[in-house]
């Protein structure tokens, strides 16, 4: 095997967590800074309830905003 | 470099012989292509049920 000798010049001791602590250093680091850069992973491990709160807000919005026309046209129905 | 006092095969510096340090590194492979199986499995699985790349 390629480099299986690599362990009679590197203590087992020193380099096996070494190695694993640089895997894990490695990929955590990578993880973080996916969480800490982008928008998309930190709202989808907050699962679909804070879209679905938006969604609601939006459409309340959309809602509250729609009224006073309508309300305008009832009284101008009314006045006439 | 193998130590003729104890008229075994170990070599310094650390004192194992060639077959340990073969069979630790067989089993650090092993270790590492288990681990990088699973973390592909788990792109792939992050790749369709996650926003990602979408």
């Amino acid at each position: 095997m390629i480099y299986g000798k690599l362990w009679l010049v590197v203590r087992p001791t020193v380099g096996i967590p070494l190695f694993l602590g640089a895997v894990a250093v490695g990929s955590f680091s990578v993880h973080v800074a996916l969480l800490t850069n982008t928008t998309w992973v930190k709202k989808f491990l907050n699962g679909a309830a804070p879209a679905a709160t938006a969604a609601v807000e939006e459409s309340t919005q959309k809602a509250a905003a729609a009224p006073p026309t309508l309300v305008v046209a009832s009284a101008e129905t009314v006045k006439r | 470099m193998a130590d003729a006092d104890s008229g075994s095969d170990k070599v310094w510096p650390t004192g194992l012989t060639e077959e340990q340090s073969e069979e630790i590194h067989r089993h650090l492979i092993q270790g590492t292509q288990i681990f990088g199986f699973i973390a592909a499995l788990a792109h792939l699985f992050a790749y369709i049920y996650s926003p990602w790349l979408k």
